[in-house]
């Protein structure tokens, strides 16, 4: 069996990727299709309707200004999907090459630029991204540059430490006396040979981008309204959560149940890369 | 020990150094010109041209960032601009309060953690392995609003038993001694005092545990499975000794070690949290005072907080390394060398 297909089978035989990776699969296709899926759009008024309890007509009730929350949180799904994407995509470049850089090169090079990323590690990631958002200013945009900046210190450390442990490599010392440029062995054989920890580390990573984000959101620095972002949607709604729970509790849960299948996949994906803790299960 | 200690204080220089600088620059990367942005649209010139001289921006970077660094030393991180009160007198009055929250915290994701780890090891693949792991994902995949919004549901509002917001009943008066209320409800004889606070800690500090007690479950578990594994285990096993004895001595004992790195990591991640937690339990400690920061656009107010942060995580970082040495008489040789 080809290393790929023995990664499938594993995942395959674990129910709880299984059922993660279908919820996942359920989400992306139902923010996809959302118009066909309810009749309201998210931003729709209806104040007669507002803070009506889920019925028929709206499966997971209204708000105070009677938009469907359901709607609500399917295009607020589309937000959340590509918030992932794009602040561990953003996190992955900045952190990648920086620390590509800094374990290829060494000495003084090296010495800088992890100063700087153990100086940016020594904040509580949710505190400095609400500083530099809050600095930014209130906006989705801002939000997510500020949690792609407090991802890539780590992303930084990760791909030093491959860079380190490939550059010593003798095809690497190769590639150095036939003439290969620097660029093309940075990436033709350091990256190449390193990305698969780094694509754990991005899976990884997908879970907490998505939190910090809807975090931010909910303290009123990310998307700002009437958007319809999951984080700022449980801030907006905090008033009415003794009258009618369900409009604050629904886009809480849908970022748990995502963030949760995120981190179920990546949990297994580490499991993977670590053989000690495979040969158990 | 001390070589080591003092090696460890000159690496941490340079990186608080860096920390100073990234915290300064964030008041200079606001779009514009920060004082008219931060008075919003209806200010005169008059009023932004204080505010540039009040805030030292008409001086050049380089002064503005000396003069800021060395009124750090002296506790000056400036005023706030909602109340013009010194920031650091502000944070200084509000730190007991995120403290007694984060330690209650800690305490109970350590009863919490531990067990449960090491119980899911000594099972592991049974059921209660399983469900243990997943739970514990849940824990550091909730959001930390949402957590603090079920429990004061279910116990403040459906059950009624718990307090859902502040620290003391409005009814009583705590003589601050220590700022921590329920210590100081016991030093001064005050049990209604000290009961009250108890149970306005209780929601906010499970919502903090939730998290801590997860990954320190999940770590205590990987790590009592790699020590069970190793040879003397089977060897004190071989021995006879009963298995209890080899679980609570052998194993326990040696697995504990890198929860101790894992709590200090965390504890300062928790902190974080800890905004999000203040603010919906209306927690009067750092992190409420930080949001309602952010809310009024007080700059040297996020810049003091941020750095109070980023001073209890390093300062952590700096203990759990310590600890660790010293408990780790390997790592005690190693370092006095």
């Amino acid at each position: 069996m080809s290393a790929m297909e023995d990664l499938v089978y594993f995942l395959r035989k674990n129910p709880l990727v299984m059922a993660s990776g279908s919820f996942l699969l359920v989400l992306l296709l139902s923010v996809i299709f959302a118009p066909l899926l309810v009749n309201y759009t998210p931003i729709e008024l209806d104040i007669t309707e507002k803070l009506a309890p889920p019925s028929r007509d709206h499966l997971l009730g209204t708000d105070y200004f009677g938009r469907d929350v359901l709607s609500r949180i399917l295009y607020g799904g589309r937000f959340t999907l590509a918030i992932g994407i794009g602040v561990v995509s953003a996190a992955f470049v900045v952190g990648v090459v920086f620390g590509t850089i800094a374990g290829y090169f060494g000495g003084i090079v090296d010495t800088i630029i992890m100063r700087f990323v153990d100086a940016l590690l020594s904040f509580p990631a949710l505190v400095l991204a609400i500083a530099l958002a809050a600095a930014l200013g209130p906006s989705l945009t801002n939000a997510m540059l500020a949690v792609a900046i407090t991802l890539s210190p780590q992303f930084a450390r990760v791909a030093r430490s491959q860079a380190l442990s490939i550059t010593v490599k003798p095809y690497v010392e190769a590639a150095v006396c036939v003439g290969v440029s620097t660029r093309g062995i940075l990436f033709h054989y350091v990256l190449r040979n390193g990305i698969g920890p780094l694509l754990v580390h991005a899976s990884l990573s997908l879970g907490s981008a998505i939190l910090q984000t809807a975090s931010l959101g909910f303290l009123g620095l990310g998307a700002q309204p009437p958007l319809p972002e999951w984080g700022a949607d449980v801030s907006l709604n905090l008033q009415f959560i003794r009258e009618s729970p369900w409009v604050t509790l629904a886009p809480g849960v849908a970022i748990l149940l995502t963030v949760l299948s995120f981190n179920l996949i990546g949990d297994a994906l580490v499991d993977w890369f670590n053989p000690r803790q495979r040969k158990e299960d | 020990m001390l070589k080591y200690f003092l090696r460890r204080l000159v690496m941490l220089g340079p990186v608080l150094f860096l920390v100073l600088v990234i915290i300064f620059s964030l008041a200079r990367i606001i779009p514009g010109d920060p004082a008219a942005s931060l008075l919003g649209p209806g200010a005169t010139n008059e009023q932004i041209e204080a505010l540039r001289a009040q805030l030292h921006l008409d001086e050049n970077v380089l002064k503005q960032f000396l003069s800021y660094a060395g009124g750090l030393f002296v506790g000056d991180m400036g005023s706030s601009m909602k109340t013009g009160r010194p920031v650091f007198d502000e944070i200084l009055s509000r730190l007991p309060a995120t403290l007694e929250l984060s330690i209650v915290a800690t305490l109970m994701a350590l009863v919490i953690g531990i067990p449960s780890g090491v119980y899911s090891a000594i099972r592991a693949n049974s059921s209660f392995d399983h469900v243990n792991r997943t739970l514990s994902l849940v824990g550091v995949s909730a959001p930390a609003f949402l957590l603090a919004l079920i429990l004061q549901l279910i116990f403040g509002i459906y059950l009624g038993w718990l307090p859902v917001s502040g620290r003391l009943s409005p009814y009583l008066i705590a003589e601050p001694i220590t700022g921590f209320i329920i210590l100081d409800g016991i030093i001064s004889g005050n049990f209604d005092v000290a009961w009250s606070a108890f149970l306005h800690v209780l929601l906010p500090a499970s919502v903090l545990a939730a998290f801590l007690g997860a990954t320190v479950g999940r770590f205590v578990r990987t790590s009592m499975l790699e020590v069970l594994g190793e040879d003397y285990i089977r060897t004190a096993r071989a021995k006879g000794l009963s298995e209890r004895l080899v679980i609570f001595v052998h194993a326990l004992r040696n697995s504990l070690l890198p929860a101790i790195t894992i709590v200090g990591l965390k504890f300062a991640e928790m902190l974080g949290g800890a905004i999000l937690t203040e603010t919906v339990f209306a927690w009067p400690g750092i992190g409420r005072f930080m949001f309602e920061a952010i809310k009024n656009r007080d700059y040297p107010v996020i810049q003091g907080n941020t750095l109070v942060f980023a001073l209890l995580f390093m300062l952590t970082s700096l203990i759990v390394d310590l600890l660790y040495g010293y408990l780790d008489p390997r790592i005690r040789k190693r370092m006095s060398r």
